[in-house]
């Protein structure tokens, strides 16, 4: 019978075609534009590494300027204190890293030298943050002491260098230094960048890794966001690491309430601790914060997506008031037609499902026209977004499909349940005299 | 027949057919909210965008360098590269600088009008340059002078600021002595590790690196003082037309240098600038799309239901038409039809309109509609129904009286 | 096979209330061929639809084929509808998107019989009312007459016990209505009850039995004992 049902459905098509292509491009453009601006906010205000985002804490301490206490404290550490937090007594995965950025220096001379974006941090990095390995590992605690020149290099930086092949063990000359590469990444380009956002939270990953204690130690080009907020006692280096200039992100991850609940305390002492040298005067009541509340708390999803998003579901709601009227009239029109059907043997049911179906069926055509214009819509965004950002994710994936082709017929048949109605209860009488 | 006398029958009738008018009216509403709104986030994005740094920026590009190896003589280089940008036919001046205005990047200090006096510090931007900045970037000074190049003092990162001169704009200017801005000549401001710099000039315009932000927007301070890290932007000020041509040649003089270095981020004020408002472009123009689309789907569903609405009264229109109706006022009936749930549509879009536009400033601080905006937005709504419907009802207006008397259709 | 007793339907607007059959009563046998008559707004269409299940009636009896239906759901009358009762209409109401065969196989898919047993049934139908060879045409391609006996195709061809026509030939020109009469008189040989509205006086006078409606009431119910008196 639901086979005879999409018969019927497609022969009806047929006898409407400008009304029924009308409903199917209505609901095409509607589900289309919502699911468009839906995959944008599913992973802009998503989670970037849903398998620990609970368990990986960012810190915030009580940073500002005193004098001026509506200053809102700036999200990443002084080197004083990310040193300290790194050699606190815990056993917990954590991990101070910040960008540089520095010339590489090709051995291969038909290369010219060119400059990139790195990340100097902690041993624990990859780990943490399930950073995914083509080639070799990540390096060790004992690199991060004694400030070895190992390097990981992202898999794009791999193969402009090496054509892509298995570089560990080759020298890469970057920053003046030759470093050796112990590490080569596949592909890694969280969205929101969770670990560093106050960097742009959509901008592209650091081509090259390497041991964080040699940004400070070797005086590299720091790069990303430094704020200050007292004078330095002179331009020293030395005054400026010691300095209260934030520029480091540091995470530790905390897998139970207990170790959460330590590591709490341990902070508290270690404000109260400095406070009584004269630091942190403003009091923070918060200082961990997991992925989820840090990328709420730095505002990482742009209003844009979710002025769009409202937007975009008041373009579905007219897609599918659109909808109810023309099926209405498509159904209404059909009066006579299921008049017969009931004196030929049609109960209720029988009919209110003929018609379910049939605008469940103009739904999935519609799905399917509104996959095309989901992607020619995320194509259009990508466009508009440019290459600074972080655009791999920006498609359709087989979930999305699914979603999208799901979402066209159910709303279909949700606009097709008052036409049906009404349609159906008719009495039959009316519609057989002359028409 | 007069339109007054049909209004009445007219609006009897749509009574009957509820869910009809209900549906083509709610259509017409929620358009005209999000039309309203999204024009008004528009207009609000492209003022943003438009708004001019204080430069001349049709003229003007920048371009970094970027030097490496032990035997790069950065200061050295610096006169050298500027020195032969300058002595190029077609360009009026050029100067080193920390930071391009609406560039994206650079820095800010807090300044303060005593030392010490941190519980009242004013932001801005600060821009490091030589002696050129002003003319090069084709600043009005409308007090005071800037600095020749004995102020300039280049220094490396580990050495304290040395330079004790800074020109301000008027807007840091007047936020930092409140109703005596132009009399800010000749004081002395503190930056936040307590150097004092005398103010010799103030400038009518120079916005930050991020005038995108509601941040610092135009307080900037221009300081003689050139860093010495590695890396040098030269901001190129070019005869009108010329910037294309000159932009090339110098990339490719610089690179020509035999120097260990790398000259990157060739842009004109141009490009830089449309890079920091994408966002807002890709905005506006998604926001456009929107619209066109929400018209021509409403527009659309209004021809459906008129198509409809009009078969199935063929037989009545017969008889009106039999019964001495004209052409034209077959076609007036419709339209006044649809008029009046527009109409309807669009009373209702008003209300619905301001209510999401306070919900989006509530959430979002987008601006405020501006009061006209309704009126005109009820105006074309009304507009594309009534362009709607005509089609359908002239189409209609044609049908012939017989078809009132024919049996079937 | 057909019984009505004291059948009252009324119509309400929330003006007047008016009463489109009033204590009407009926008894129609196995095998009978019914010619009603009356003038328009009479209540005989009403009559019809009342017999035909279509619609419902306010009090009363009704006994079709000795089951009483009065207080039967929507379900179990359309089951009664599909499987008893055969439909014919003054404008044939074929759907103008389903070809013969089609149009001809509605009833059948709601009785849910497979495929073949179908193609069969539906076969069989065409070719009684010779139309076999055209089952894949549409019915705009079709005359009137012809349209009128793909619906009695239709009708019949889930064998019902009688047939229900209303005005079937009034949308025709005289020489096919003769011809679709003479296949209703076929039908009716062979044994299907058939109760027919028309206008046509001397359809009526000829028919077996004649029943006259006015003002919803039976005004008259003759019985012809020698049909096909001279008109």
């Amino acid at each position: 019978m639901f086979l005879y049902y999409i018969r019927l459905s497609m022969l009806s098509y047929k006898r409407n075609p400008v009304l029924s292509s009308l409903m199917v491009l209505a609901v095409a453009v509607g589900v289309g534009a919502f699911m468009v601006m839906f995959t944008l906010n599913y992973v802009m205000g998503g989670d970037p590494i849903p398998q620990s985002s609970d368990q990986l804490f960012h810190i915030q301490l009580d940073y500002g300027d005193p004098a001026d206490p509506a200053s809102q404290p700036p999200p990443q550490l002084t080197y004083r204190d990310a040193t300290a937090l790194l050699n606190a007594p815990f056993p917990y995965p954590r991990v101070a890293t910040s960008k540089f950025q520095g010339v590489v220096e090709p051995e291969n001379t038909e290369l010219n030298p060119f400059y990139i974006d790195g990340r100097g941090s902690t041993a624990d990095f990859f780990k943490m943050f399930d950073v995914p390995f083509a080639f070799g590992t990540g390096w060790d605690s004992v690199a991060d002491e004694n400030q070895q020149q190992v390097l990981v290099l992202s898999e794009a930086l791999n193969l402009k260098l090496f054509g892509g092949e298995n570089s560990v063990g080759r020298v890469v000359n970057l920053a003046g230094k030759s470093f050796r590469v112990i590490g080569v990444l596949e592909n890694w380009q969280p969205a929101p960048k969770f670990y560093d956002v106050n960097n742009g939270g959509f901008s592209r990953t650091e081509e090259a890794y390497i041991p964080w204690s040699l940004i400070a130690g070797q005086r590299l080009q720091r790069a990303g966001n430094t704020s200050c907020w007292a004078p330095r006692t002179d331009n020293s280096y030395e005054a400026f690491l010691d300095s209260e200039c934030a520029w480091v992100q540091f995470w530790v991850e905390l897998s139970t309430r207990e170790e959460k609940q330590a590591y709490t305390d341990y902070l508290a002492q270690y404000v109260a601790q400095e406070r009584a040298y004269g630091r942190m005067q403003i009091p923070q009541d918060k200082r961990l914060y997991n992925v989820r509340e840090w990328l709420v708390k730095q505002e990482v999803q742009p209003d844009e997506t979710r002025i769009l998003t409202a937007l975009a579901a008041m373009l579905l709601a007219v897609c599918l008031l659109n909808t109810v009227g023309l099926l209405l009239a498509k159904f209404l029109g059909k009066a006579s037609e299921i008049g017969v059907r009931q004196a030929l043997g049609a109960h209720k049911g029988a009919l209110l499902t003929q018609h379910i179906v049939e605008a469940g069926f103009l739904g999935l055509m519609g799905g399917v026209l509104g996959l095309g214009v989901s992607t020619l819509g995320l194509k259009g965004a990508k466009l508009l977004m440019g290459e600074q950002m972080n655009i791999e994710w920006m498609q359709l994936d087989p979930a999305m499909i699914v979603v999208t082709v799901a979402l066209a017929i159910l709303s279909s048949i949700a606009a097709g349940i008052y036409p049906t109605w009404r349609a159906c209860s008719i009495s039959p009488a009316t519609h057989l005299k002359i028409q | 027949m007069s339109i007054s006398l049909e209004v009445g029958p007219i609006f009897r009738t749509q009574l009957r057919n509820k869910l009809g008018v209900i549906l083509i009216a709610l259509q017409i509403a929620f358009t005209m909210t999000v039309m309203v709104n999204a024009v008004d986030i528009i207009q609000d994005r492209n003022a943003k965008m438009a708004s001019p740094t204080g430069l001349d920026e049709a003229n003007i590009f920048h371009i970094s360098s970027f030097g490496f190896g032990e035997s790069f003589n950065e200061s050295t280089v610096q006169d050298e590269d500027i020195n032969m940008i300058r002595a190029l036919p077609g360009v009026i001046d050029a100067a080193i600088v920390s930071a391009v205005p609406a560039g994206g990047s650079g820095s800010s200090d807090a300044f303060m009008s005593e030392p010490d006096q941190r519980e009242f510090t004013t932001n801005a931007a600060v821009y490091r340059v030589d002696e050129h900045a002003v003319t090069t970037m084709g600043l009005k000074l409308v007090a005071g002078e800037t600095f020749g190049a004995e102020q300039v003092r280049k220094r490396s990162n580990s050495e304290a600021l040395g330079a004790d001169q800074v020109v301000v704009s008027l807007a840091f200017a007047q936020e930092m002595f409140p109703g005596a801005a132009l009399e800010a000549v000749g004081k002395t401001i503190y930056d936040y590790e307590n150097h004092g710099l005398r103010v010799i000039g103030i400038v009518e315009k120079l916005q930050s690196p991020w005038p995108n932000s509601d941040w610092i927007v135009e307080r900037s301070v221009l300081i003689p003082d050139i860093i010495i890290d590695g890396n040098t932007t030269y901001l190129v000020r070019t005869e009108h037309g010329q910037r294309d041509d000159i932009m090339l040649e110098v990339e490719e003089r610089l690179a020509a240098s035999a120097h260990e270095r790398i000259v990157r981020n060739n842009l004109s004020m141009t490009q830089s600038r449309a890079e920091l408002y994408r966002l807002d472009g890709a905005m506006g123009k998604i926001l456009y799309v929107v619209i066109a689309t929400l018209m021509f789907i409403t527009a659309m569903g209004i021809v459906g239901l008129s198509v409809f609405g009009i078969n199935k009264r063929q037989r009545q229109i017969g008889t009106r038409r039999a019964l001495g109706a004209t052409r034209a006022g077959i076609l007036r009936y419709l339209l006044l039809e649809n008029f009046l749930v527009s109409g309807t549509g669009v009373l209702l879009g008003a209300v619905l309109s301001i209510v999401f536009n306070m919900f989006l400033v509530q959430m979002f601080d987008t601006p405020k509609l501006d009061w006209y905006f309704i009126p005109i937005g009820m105006l074309v709504l009304i507009l594309l129904g009534q362009l709607s419907v005509l089609g359908p009802a002239r189409s209609a207006s044609y049908a012939s009286p017989a078809q009132a008397i024919s049996p079937s259709h | 096979m057909l019984q009505m007793r004291n059948i009252n339907k009324r119509f309400k607007t929330s003006f007047v209330q008016t009463y489109a059959l009033q204590d009407f009563s009926l008894h129609v046998r196995e095998g009978e061929f019914v010619t009603v008559t009356g003038p328009s707004g009479c209540g005989k269409t009403t009559f019809l639809n009342i017999a035909g299940l279509l619609e419902t009636f306010d009090s009363g009896a009704y006994l079709l084929d000795g089951q009483d239906v009065s207080h039967l759901s929507d379900f179990e009358r359309a089951k009664l509808r599909n499987q008893k009762i055969g439909f014919i209409f003054q404008s044939f109401n074929l759907m103008p998107d389903l070809d013969l065969f089609d149009n001809v196989d509605v009833p059948l898919r709601y009785r849910g019989l497979g495929a073949s047993a179908r193609k069969e049934k539906i076969e069989k139908a065409l070719d009684a009312v010779g139309l076999l060879a055209r089952k894949n045409h549409l019915p705009s391609q079709l005359s009137g007459g012809q349209q009128q006996r793909v619906a009695i195709a239709r009708a019949l061809v889930g064998e019902p016990r009688f047939l229900l026509a209303d005005e079937p030939t009034g949308n025709l020109d005289s020489n096919t209505a003769a011809g679709v009469m003479e296949l209703l008189q076929e039908i009716n040989d062979a044994g299907t009850t058939i109760i027919m509205v028309t206008h046509d006086d001397s359809l009526a006078s000829r028919s077996a039995r004649n029943v006259h409606i006015l003002d919803g009431c039976l005004q008259s119910d003759v019985e012809n004992i020698a049909p096909a008196i001279a008109g």
